[in-house]
C-alpha cells in the first residue's frame, strides 16, 4: 500500500467530487462525515454555479456508525432533488459508510424514477486516490446512465483525458485535443467543462470510438465501455506536447478513424510549418547553451512525467535525468508506463521510478549531477529542492500553488510553444 | 472497565423521550463483556438548558454549543453516552465537551443497548467496525 510520508501528491478517492463538478450542472451528494468535502476542496477554479465545497452531505456521525446512515442518505438525496436545481446527482460515499456497510446502492436505486438522474459511485478513501475515484465516477456514468445504442454517428469520437482539477490544465488540454481531432475531420465529444454536460453524456453511446489520452487513468473505463456499449477504443498513452508527439498523435488517431492519408499529412505539414516558424524565430535563444539546463527532472503524475519528458527530449533536445511518477500508478500498469519512457528519439531512454515519498525524491535529485543548473518541473513541493540545487523550476503538477491556470494548456502544437514560453521565462530570469 | 449508559424513556422499555423533555433517565451499567443491567432511575434536572447565546464568538474554534453550564448535562456526566429520541445540536456539543456521546434513535431500549454495547465492546478491544451498521453483512451471530 502506498504511503504518503510528506509532500502529498494526490487526495483520497472522494475527491472525485471534482470530476462531478467538472460536469456542468452535476452535483455531488456526499454520504460521508462532515468535513470531508472541506478537506478535499482546495482546488483552484472550482466555484461557480455550485460552491466549491458546500455540497449536500449526510454528515454522518457516531449514531450512524452504530445504527446505519441509510435513512439520512435517503432524506439527503430526496431534499437535494427538491431544493437544488441540477441535472445530475452523483452520490459519493466516504470511508465510514463503506466500512460499516451502508447499502448505498439500494438507496440510490430507490430514486430511479426521480425527475433527474441520481447515480452512485463508491469512492471510499481506502479504495484508492482521486485518480481511482475519477475512474469510479466515469464508471458510474457508464454503468448507471448509459445504454448501448443502435445508432452510430459517423466520425463521432469521445475524448477522455486526465483528471479534472487534479490536472490544473485539464480544461485547456481537453479543448485543444478536441480542436486537433476536429481538424482531422472528426466530431469530438467530451463531457467536462463549459457547455458540455449531460447532453454530451447522452451522446457517448453513439460514438464510433473512444479516444483515451492518458498513460493509465481511464483505461478501465474504456474497457468497460467496450464491453457494455460496444465502443472500441484507441489508447494514446502520451499527452501530446509539441510538434513531434502531436504529429504522431494526429497520424495515429487519423489512421484509427480511417482519415485519408493525404488529409492527415497535409494537416501535419500545415501545423508543423506554423510551429517551426516560431521555433526558428527564437532559434538563437534555444541554441545559446548557457541559458538552458542540460538535464531535467519531472516530478508529476504519469501524464505529465511522460508527456513533458517526451517533449523535452524529442522537441527541445534536452537530456533526461531521472523522472518521478507520483500518482501511485496501480501495479498492473507500471511495467507498461515504465516502457513508454524508453521510447524516446535518438535512442535515448529515461530512467524513471514510481515514488510518492517526496523526501526520497528530493534526496535523489540532490544526489544527481545535472552538469549545471538542473531543470525541475514538478509540484509546488519541488520549489524547495529547486532552491537548494539552484535549479530552474516550473510548477506544472499538483499541487499548483503559485500560479493561476485558467484556460491555458500544454497539449498540442500551441501547448508545446506555451511550455517553452513558461520554461524559458523562468530560465531568463537568471540571464537578463 | 464497566461503564454507564443513560436512556431517556418514559416507561423503561421504549426510547420515546427527547433529551430536553425527559423526566428521568434510566441508567444502565454495562460490564466487561457487554452484559448490562438497570442500575438506577435518575430524576432528570428540571433545567434542561436552552439555547444561550455564545459570548465569545467561538474564538475561531467552531461552535461548541452555548457555554452556560447545563444542569441536565452535568447530571449524566458519569455516563459514557445517552440514548434519546432526539437531541439538540447545542446540547450535544455540551455533552461532547464532557465526553458523553449521544445517540438519537427510536425503538426498544433493548435493541439499541445491544447495538451500542457491541459497538463500544469492539472499540474497546480494537476490533474492526466492518459491517457494523448492516446486519445482513454480519448476521446476529457475528456479534457473539
Amino acid at each position: 500500500m502506498a504511503k504518503i510520508l510528506d509532500k502529498q501528491r494526490y487526495k483520497c478517492a472522494m475527491s472525485a467530487m471534482q470530476t462531478v463538478q467538472a460536469i456542468e450542472r452535476a452535483i455531488p451528494v456526499l454520504h460521508s462525515g462532515p468535513g470531508c468535502a472541506q478537506k478535499l476542496s482546495n482546488s483552484s477554479g472550482s466555484s461557480g454555479y455550485f460552491s466549491p465545497n458546500i455540497y449536500p452531505c449526510t454528515s454522518i456521525n457516531e449514531r450512524d456508525v452504530v445504527f446505519g446512515g441509510v435513512k439520512k442518505l435517503e432524506s439527503t438525496i430526496k431534499h437535494s432533488l427538491d431544493v437544488i436545481d441540477a441535472d445530475l446527482y452523483v452520490v459519493l460515499t466516504g470511508c465510514i459508510p463503506e466500512i460499516v456497510g451502508d447499502n448505498t446502492e439500494e438507496v440510490v436505486e430507490g430514486f430511479q424514477d426521480a425527475k433527474k438522474p441520481v447515480i452512485y459511485a463508491s469512492t471510499a478513501g481506502f479504495k484508492g486516490n482521486n485518480y481511482k475515484g475519477h475512474e469510479q465516477v466515469v464508471d458510474a456514468i457508464i454503468d448507471q446512465l448509459l445504454e448501448r445504442s443502435d445508432i452510430r454517428v459517423k466520425n463521432l469520437v469521445n475524448i477522455w483525458a486526465d483528471v479534472p482539477y487534479q490536472d490544473e490544465f485539464w480544461l485547456g488540454n481537453l479543448r485543444e485535443l478536441e480542436k486537433l481531432v476536429k481538424e482531422l475531420g472528426l466530431t469530438p465529444n467530451t463531457i467536462f467543462g463549459y457547455q458540455r454536460g449531460l447532453s454530451n453524456i447522452k451522446r457517448i453511446p453513439q460514438a464510433e470510438f473512444n479516444l483515451l489520452v492518458s498513460p493509465w487513468v481511464g483505461l478501465n473505463n474504456m474497457k468497460n465501455m467496450e464491453k457494455k456499449l460496444g465502443i472500441p477504443y484507441l489508447h494514446y498513452p502520451t499527452l501530446p506536447i509539441g510538434a513531434f508527439e502531436t504529429s504522431k498523435f494526429l497520424r495515429e488517431v487519423g489512421r484509427f478513424a480511417r482519415v485519408p492519408e493525404e488529409k492527415i499529412e497535409s494537416l501535419i505539414a500545415e501545423k508543423e510549418a506554423y510551429y517551426y516558424y516560431y521555433i526558428e524565430r527564437y532559434a538563437d535563444l534555444f541554441l545559446e547553451t548557457r541559458v538552458m539546463s542540460k538535464q531535467f527532472t519531472v516530478v508529476a503524475d504519469a501524464q505529465y512525467a511522460l508527456g513533458i519528458t517526451k517533449f523535452l527530449v524529442n522537441d527541445l533536445g534536452l537530456f533526461p535525468a531521472k523522472q518521478f511518477v507520483t500518482d501511485d500508478t496501480p501495479r498492473e500498469f507500471r511495467e507498461k508506463v515504465c516502457s513508454y519512457f524508453k521510447e524516446l528519439n535518438f535512442g535515448i531512454e529515461a530512467e524513471m521510478s514510481f515514488e510518492t515519498d517526496g523526501y526520497k525524491i528530493h534526496n535523489e535529485i540532490k544526489a544527481h549531477d545535472y552538469h549545471g543548473y538542473p531543470l525541475i518541473l514538478g509540484g509546488h513541493w519541488e520549489k524547495e529542492i529547486a532552491k537548494q540545487t539552484d535549479a530552474h523550476f516550473l510548477n506544472v503538477s499538483w499541487p499548483v500553488n503559485e500560479r493561476l491556470v485558467m484556460n491555458s494548456y500544454y497539449a498540442g502544437y500551441d501547448g508545446g510553444l506555451k511550455l517553452i514560453e513558461d520554461i524559458y521565462s523562468v530560465a531568463r530570469t537568471r540571464f537578463n | 472497565m464497566p461503564y454507564k449508559i443513560a436512556v431517556a424513556s418514559s416507561d423503561g422499555e421504549n426510547i420515546d423521550m427527547n433529551f430536553g423533555a425527559a423526566h428521568e433517565f434510566f441508567i444502565y451499567e454495562v460490564g466487561e463483556e457487554g452484559e448490562y443491567a438497570l442500575l438506577e432511575i435518575r430524576e432528570a434536572q428540571k433545567e434542561a438548558g436552552g439555547l444561550s447565546f455564545c459570548q465569545d464568538g467561538c474564538k475561531g474554534r467552531g461552535c461548541e454549543g452555548s457555554h452556560e453550564n447545563q444542569p441536565r448535562v452535568d447530571s449524566i456526566t458519569d455516563c459514557r453516552c445517552v440514548i434519546c429520541k432526539k437531541i439538540g445540536f447545542h446540547i450535544q456539543k455540551q455533552l461532547e465537551k464532557k465526553a458523553v456521546g449521544a445517540f438519537d434513535v427510536e425503538g426498544k431500549i433493548e435493541d439499541a443497548m445491544e447495538k451500542i454495547t457491541w459497538y463500544f465492546h469492539r472499540m474497546d478491544h480494537h476490533q474492526s467496525l466492518r459491517g457494523m451498521a448492516n446486519e445482513t453483512l454480519i448476521g446476529k451471530e457475528g456479534r457473539e
